[in-house]
């Protein structure tokens, strides 16, 4: 596949722009490999193999364009980027011509005009004039190309309509809307689908003006990032299904925010009219997600306007959740908790929590005597466990793919656990020859990959050094190793981490990579765990169900690790969170709180990085932002919490670790001999069962948590998936 | 930079109305008594839902509410101020709910401890 | 003079029909006024019409309500084929007049205002946030 020129590097560079004041020989004398290229008599050097579009973008003017986009392979077939050049008999497509020495491009000749408006009319010829029912308006690339570079007169004369070209819509899922009239043909989602999203479903069908894109066959385009051909698509020929007819750009506020859907933190943009959320679109990290999101991340919005808690409810005499009151339901706290020893009571956290409710949480419990705070989601705790940061976060960093040359999946699933992380691995796969291993269930990452087999006692080999695989370990210079949170949710769970980051350092001593290259890695699932494990939560309700409490808050977990079973006869259950799901439907006591949209609050990925959620709408109804919840019942329990602002408790969360409050950036981690040191000691023996991850195809992916479950447009999303597994094609 | 601001200090001022105490406060009196006779017909002017009595008890109060000033020129300037309502009060340039702004006392007030805030529901 | 006598005379035809001086009394309590006129009819509500045409037209047809509505009646107490009688829009009583009957025409009711029964507008469209209900439990249905 053709490899991507990274526009960035040349754009960003400081060494590769030289834009000298006069042309004489004052100019500071450019690196010998660069090329001289002048743009409109502006003279720039660029590297070798640049593109004409790339050089005038260094040079700090944008060509017009549908088909280029700087994350895909080069199409060079809508022409809209046609430049006059000197000396040539015809104008170029600035797109996929590299520069050559002394080219003089000219972008504002009346060459280069006259071509564009010949573009624009043959585009326009054929794209209907439904501008004030598409949803792409206000937004649409040919919108405003028309407008800024198009002809000020219509030659189009067919007022009788005669035969404008018009395509037959295609149904191509729940997600992606399609109207194939508008479609220009830029061919973008073609590239996307096969090169980002690893799915060879999209494709076209004929020649000319009879050319089609689509499925061939009428079928759902099954990939978990199929949404980003949304924003890809420069008009309006692919929009958002859930969304069409609900919103205009131009009416919305943008708030910037970051997902929980995974454990990745993707970067979003929250767009909110009317105290609504309408729809989620990717922002740029370089470091994270780039600009691409997964579905569940764009379309599970919906959710957060069902089976919401939007008032407390307490339990009646006769057993039954009655809606109440804040002041009732905290003095219904209270009463039930006088002469509850400390002892006596538990925390469990969810996966959608934030680091200042957790905080909050762990405070009040503390105060109360109660030790027993737990996450939903197991980590081993045995030996060194959740001790040193390393060994619960993706060292490697998410960015650190592309420098890899190795990669080893044990036991997880990327593409469903973290779909953006698994396209960044593709695009390592495809560019720079990344080889790809895995142990555990086969399963398709869209990606070829070596299958190890699906035990453990190969990862025991491995840690040996009797398996042939161990050769390609050792001669690679930068491997990585990726452990799936799922897989340690076994009871072999701290077993298997330790097998892992023994295989981890042998492998890290064989490879000679430098000092600061870290092999070990582990993929959460869930956004709220790193947070949780770096606030001393211990993972997994392990002591729960040995303390049998006499009183349990849950702080938004839903996902039914602990049951009525688990807790003293007649136990207390308190509920937080933002979802009525199966935690509220056991509590005794449920207190509203907000959802990720609806709280400035911190979030920690799996790599460690701190991000920042930002509030776009007020939590429904009498719901109020979760530590404050907290901090409230705290002080009708008698001890009260020591902030009352968010900055307060931003404090307080530096306090206990620093790291929560140095938004955007990785704190380096690097104890990997200590840690399988301090493990040694307590060592349990390996299950012989195959490691299989939760998630294994599509229809897995969309219903994971209490929003997701919540949400209409992924149950649709479920229903295509498991019709399309059956579907002959 | 702070001996000019001494100077200054020791600066005689202009007076704005009373060159001594005992003018300024023949001044307060007299606009005090302007106030007090003018209340009746206040009360009936602006047809408020307020009695002769309380009208004139309102007055007493944000007279006395600046008693602590000593300042003469700060007096002068409140005097001013208070010849100014009443001559927009009198003339009936005021309507009704300026009239009514004195009586805000059954307004309840917004809770500034977080849990008065929480219960309220905005924000602390 | 003979006119004054006849005004006297009535007077008194009116305190008997009333059922005496304390019957008049109580009629002139209950209804502010005292008349005489022939019974045309009654509805099922017991609202009982009278007619005089001595009477200036607008006061020569009245109705007396039933005493279960005590003191408290109210003209929405009368039915819409009273009603018609009763305002002049036709001289027929309806158990006179050919009225149509269908299966579909509904009871009378009066007027609920002020009452539990009263009509409360609501809003049509549909909540931005869909609250959660906690599943109701087979104890909970029998108690209420």
């Amino acid at each position: 596949m053709l490899r991507l020129w990274p526009l960035r590097q040349v754009v960003s560079s400081a060494g590769a722009r030289f834009i000298p004041a006069c042309q004489k020989s004052t100019a500071p004398e450019p690196a010998p490999e660069l090329v001289e290229v002048f743009v409109n008599d502006k003279q720039v050097f660029v590297e070798p193999g640049t593109t004409v579009l790339q050089a005038c973008a260094v040079a700090g003017i944008e060509i017009p364009r549908f088909c280029y986009h700087e994350r895909l392979s080069i199409a060079g077939n809508c022409r809209m980027c046609l430049v006059e050049v000197e000396r040539s008999a015809k104008p170029i497509a600035s797109c996929a011509m590299p520069v050559m020495k002394g080219m003089k491009v000219k972008t504002d000749s009346p060459v280069t005009k006259k071509a564009r408006e010949g573009v624009m009319e043959f585009l326009l010829m054929n794209h209907p004039l439904d501008c004030p029912i598409c949803d792409q308006g206000g937004e649409c690339d040919l919108q405003d190309q028309s407008m800024n570079f198009g002809s000020d007169k219509s030659r189009f004369t067919d007022i009788a309509f005669t035969g404008k070209r018009a395509v037959e819509d295609k149904n191509v899922g729940p997600l992606v809307k399609t109207i194939m009239t508008r479609c220009i043909h830029c061919t973008r989602c073609i590239r996307f689908a096969s090169e980002v999203a690893g799915v060879e479903d999209l494709g076209t069908t004929g020649r000319g003006n009879e050319m089609q894109v689509g499925t061939y066959v009428e079928k759902m385009l099954q990939s978990e990032l199929s949404g980003n051909v949304i924003d890809l698509c420069p008009v309006g020929a692919l929009t958002s299904k859930p969304y069409a007819f609900t919103a205009r750009p131009w009416e919305t506020r943008k708030i910037e925010s970051i997902d929980v859907m995974d454990a990745l933190g993707s970067n979003i943009v929250v767009s909110m009219r009317t105290n609504e959320v309408m729809r989620v679109l990717p922002r740029v990290n370089e470091d994270i997600n780039e600009e691409w999101i997964s579905d569940k991340t764009r379309f599970a919005y919906d959710g957060l306007k069902r089976q919401r808690l939007t008032t407390p409810f307490l339990k009646d005499a006769n057993g039954q959740l009655m809606q109440t009151d804040w002041e009732s339901a905290f003095l219904a706290i209270a009463r039930k908790l006088q002469g509850v020893e400390g002892s006596q009571m538990a925390a469990v956290a969810g996966g959608l929590v934030d680091a200042e409710a957790l905080t909050s949480l762990k405070d009040l419990m503390n105060r109360l005597g109660c030790e027993t705070l737990c996450t939903e989601e197991i980590f081993p705790m045995d030996g060194s466990g959740t001790d040193f940061r390393s060994n619960y976060l993706m060292n490697t960093t998410i960015a650190g793919v592309e420098e890899a040359d190795v990669v080893l999946f044990i036991g997880t699933n990327p593409r469903f656990e973290a779909p953006v992380f698994n396209a960044r691995v593709r695009k390592s796969w495809i560019h720079n020859d990344l080889k790809v291993a895995m142990i555990g269930a086969p399963v398709d990452l869209t990606y070829e990959y070596e299958h190890l087999g699906e035990t453990v006692d190969v990862i025991e080999k491995l840690a040996g050094g009797n398996h042939p695989f161990c050769k390609v370990l050792e001669s690679a210079k930068r491997p990585m190793v990726v452990m799936g949170s799922s897989c340690l949710q076994r009871s072999d769970g701290s077993a298997l981490h330790f097998m892992v980051s023994t295989l981890a350092n042998r492998v890290k001593a064989a490879s000679g990579a430098d000092a600061e290259w870290r092999v070990l890695n582990v993929l959460h699932r869930v956004a709220s765990q790193v947070a949780a494990l770096d606030l001393g939560y211990s993972a997994g309700v392990s002591g729960v169900r040995e303390a049998k409490p006499q009183m349990l808050f849950l702080l938004g977990a839903d996902e039914g690790a602990i049951t009525r079973s688990d807790l003293a006869d007649g136990a207390f259950v308190v509920y937080q969170g933002h979802h009525g799901d199966q935690g509220a439907q056991m509590a005794d006591v449920i207190l509203p709180g907000a959802a990720y949209t609806e709280k400035d609050a911190t979030y920690v990925n799996t790599e460690g990085r701190a991000q920042l959620t930002r509030q776009a709408v007020t939590p429904p109804g009498m719901a109020r932002n979760d530590w404050k919840v907290l901090r409230a019942l705290s002080e009708l329990l008698g001890v009260t919490l020591p902030y009352d602002k968010l900055q307060e408790v931003r404090q307080r969360m530096a306090e206990i670790s620093p790291t929560l409050v140095r938004v955007g950036e990785i704190e380096e981690a690097n104890f990997f001999k200590q840690a399988i040191e301090a493990t040694k000691a307590g060592k349990t023996s390996l299950g012989k069962e195959p490691l299989v991850p939760p998630q294994q195809v599509l229809k897995d992916f969309y219903m994971t948590d209490s929003i997701t479950r919540a949400s209409p447009t992924m149950a649709k999303c479920v229903q295509a998936a498991t019709e399309a597994e059956s579907s002959v094609h | 930079m702070a001996s000019r601001a001494v100077q200054q200090g020791f600066k005689q001022v202009k007076p704005i109305l009373s060159t001594n105490h005992h003018e300024a406060k023949r001044r307060v009196l007299n606009l005090y008594k302007a106030w007090y006779r003018q209340i009746p017909y206040v009360v009936k002017d602006f047809d408020v839902p307020i009695s002769v009595k309380m009208g004139r008890e309102k007055v007493r109060e944000m007279f006395n509410k600046n008693k602590h000033i000593t300042d003469i020129r700060t007096i002068d300037l409140l005097v001013i101020k208070g010849q100014m309502e009443l001559v927009e009060t009198a003339q009936i340039w005021k309507q009704r709910p300026h009239i009514m702004k004195y009586f805000e006392d059954t307004v309840n007030e917004r809770p500034a401890d977080f849990l008065g805030k929480f219960y309220d529901g905005h924000d602390p | 003079m003979s006119k004054y006598i006849e005004k006297i005379s009535r007077l008194f035809r009116i305190i008997k029909e009333n059922g005496g001086v304390l019957g008049s009394v109580r009629t002139v309590f209950r209804m502010e006024e005292l008349k005489t006129g022939t019974l045309v009819g009654e509805d099922e509500l017991g609202n009982k019409y009278f007619h005089n045409p001595m009477y200036f037209v607008g006061r020569s047809r009245w109705v007396v309500y039933s005493d279960a509505a005590g003191h408290d009646y109210d003209g929405s107490q009368v039915p819409a084929e009273w009603h018609r009688w009763l305002s002049y829009i036709s001289d027929e009583t309806p158990d006179k007049a050919d009225l149509p009957k269908y299966p579909w025409l509904a009871k009378h009711t009066e007027n609920q205002s002020g009452t539990p029964q009263e009509y409360v507008p609501y809003s049509t469209t549909r909540p931005k946030i869909q609250a959660w209900k906690p599943k109701t439990e087979e104890v909970y249905r029998k108690h209420f």
